[in-house]
């Protein structure tokens, strides 16, 4: 049973821009979306900055309104019934946004409580146990100012559970979070799937996505590019082989000479601070390891290998690759 | 009940949590010591300049310096979710609208209800002036009734400011606006037309004037048609906030008006 149904959902914005405030633009944040979350599935949304995704989730937690299609969550319509949906799902923002840093962690959640109409007599067990089921019990007449990152997402996820929704959106939770903030977290999503809780996540981490979502869609200028398990997008570029190079000062007319190559799927190129990973998808059996190097002849090449795809190359390909 | 456990506990928790100047090392010396001064600084002027009484400047300073709470911890509680970055959550959750933003407004009120009275007490001993219990009564159902004018506009402060992000040069201009019109220490008869009629219009102006009557010992039967026109005012300004506020997230969902991010 489908307990998020989107349909054909487009979102577009009009931005002023320039001295001139008439001159206004319009911007497409979203086009023609159509999906659907069944219960107790874990949905991801995956894509670059700007892709669409936190449109998408602002629209389905009633924020915002399609400006075309249609969207339910647990049967009810973005639209015209926003009350009945933000009693029964949880809206976690991630980053240091969303949280009254002045108040300790115990007010925040018996604020929050209130907002969703917890009712007065079980609140006081609901916030332990919320507390208890992110590890901060015990912390919780601390100010939030003083949390860390991963503290405060985890306050984030506590405060979104509070009026035990059964859907969960969580809008990028592990940003900035150091690794073992992330793993504690990707464990939390993981003892709430187990739970039976839909959850629809958004992230940029390819490998947080490979490990909760039972299904992905990759979202590129706010269009789904594809959609499926991360085992299915895998397979889609696992027949080919991965060449990744980290290279110094790589020329333009490199890449164009790489692409014009026999077998070449896609190039992506991703700045660091003092190089540039290439990366080239390959058909199968293109062996193009060496051919590709002497195409990069005359650039530093500080290393060069063969791999096996992964998400994140499924990813690249489909939002980045050229 | 939600409605009214969100009316009181929700506006005090996000009186603290939102109005910088909940610290002693803030509130003390701007709602304690800067009235005290601005009462003495007019006090002064007017002795040395042979205008007025004393009662006239303390009365009209005690009261006018309730703006700056009012205004302020108004628009703090209401454009400070903005600045947190929790109005997209709070935005979020079904909490009724009405008590969300009533709920706010009482600290505020509260707020300046103790700074003018405490103005006026203060400044009463400091330059001599009695203090009777009977008048402090009526002066204090004045003083109440401007802060529920002035926190009135506050809220329609807090939904401009809500769009503009800018509170604190908007409750300034509002607060040296308000010094003006109101007649706190110019009488109004000696004010340009436009201006006193702008006061007329404005929260303070008929409440000031009900505090001084009070104070030159009238009773409440002669007070009653200025209290009645400051509480109205007060009332037209808080709907309009409310209005405004309402119309805001609507138009937050329908042109993404606001940024919840």
């Amino acid at each position: 049973m489908s307990v998020i149904e989107v349909s054909r959902v487009s979102r577009h914005y009009h931005v002023r821009s320039g001295l001139r405030w008439w001159r206004r633009q319009e911007i497409q944040a979203v086009r023609d979306v159509s999906f659907h979350i069944d219960a107790g599935e874990t949905f991801g949304l995956l894509g670059p900055n700007g892709a669409g995704k936190t449109t998408i989730i602002k629209m389905l937690t009633t924020l915002l309104l399609p400006t075309a299609g249609s969207a339910r969550v647990l049967g009810f319509d973005v639209a015209s019934q926003p009350g009945e949906i933000r009693r029964r799902v949880g809206y976690v923002f991630g980053g240091d946004r969303g949280l009254y840093d002045r108040l300790s962690a115990l007010d925040n959640l018996r604020y929050f409580a209130e907002l969703y109409g917890v009712p007065a007599r079980a609140q006081r067990q609901r916030i332990a146990y919320v507390l208890d089921l992110v590890r901060l019990a015990g912390r919780e007449r601390e100010r939030v100012e003083g949390y860390s990152r991963g503290m405060r997402q985890r306050l984030h996820i506590a405060r979104g559970l509070l009026h035990d929704p059964p859907v969960l959106f969580l809008d990028e939770p592990s940003i900035g979070i150091d690794p073992v903030g992330a793993r504690e977290l990707r464990a939390t999503v993981s003892a709430l799937a187990d739970a039976g809780k839909t959850i629809v996540l958004t992230t940029h981490y390819m490998y947080e996505a490979d490990e909760l979502c039972d299904r992905i869609a990759i979202l590129r200028d706010g269009s789904i590019v594809a959609e499926g398990s991360p085992a299915d997008l895998k397979s889609r570029v696992s027949e080919g082989e991965v060449v990744e190079a980290v290279v110094h000062s790589l020329p333009a007319d490199a890449i164009a000479r790489i692409q014009e190559l026999a077998g070449v799927r896609s190039v992506t190129v991703r700045d660091l601070d003092r190089a540039q990973v290439l990366l080239v998808q390959t058909k199968p059996a293109a062996q193009l390891a060496a051919e590709i190097a002497g195409c990069l002849r005359g650039t530093a090449i500080q290393s060069l290998s063969v791999r096996a795809p992964t998400l994140e190359d499924a990813y690249v390909e489909l939002v980045g690759g050229t | 009940m939600n409605s009214l456990r969100i009316l009181v506990i929700g506006g005090l928790t996000t009186y603290r949590a939102l109005f910088n100047w909940v610290s002693p090392w803030i509130l003390v010396p701007s709602l304690l010591v800067m009235p005290l001064a601005q009462i003495l600084l007019f006090s002064y002027i007017g002795r040395s300049a042979g205008i007025e009484s004393d009662t006239f400047f303390v009365v009209g300073n005690a009261v006018q310096y309730s703006a700056l709470p009012c205004l302020l911890g108004t628009a703090s509680t209401v454009v400070g979710e903005r600045l947190q970055r929790t109005l997209g959550i709070v935005l979020a959750s079904p909490a009724p609208r009405l008590a969300l933003v009533i709920g706010r407004t009482l600290p505020v009120m509260l707020n300046g209800l103790a700074v003018s009275v405490f103005g006026l007490v203060a400044g009463s001993v400091l330059l001599g002036l009695p203090v009777r219990p009977a008048t402090l009564g009526l002066a204090t159902l004045a003083i109440a009734v401007s802060v529920f004018g002035c926190t009135g506009l506050g809220l329609v402060s807090a939904a401009v400011g809500l769009r503009l992000r800018d509170i604190a040069v908007l409750s300034t201009i509002l607060f040296g606006i308000l010094l003006l019109c109101s007649g706190a220490d110019i009488p109004r008869p000696a004010l340009p037309g436009w201006l006193a009629a702008a006061g007329d219009w404005l929260p303070l102006a008929h409440g000031i004037a009900a505090a001084r009557s009070v104070a030159a010992g009238g009773g409440i039967g002669g007070v009653g048609g200025d209290l009645a026109a400051e509480a109205l005012l007060g009332l037209g300004y808080g709907m309009a906030g409310v209005l405004m506020l309402r119309l805001l997230e609507r138009r937050s969902r329908s042109a993404g008006a606001l940024d919840l991010t």
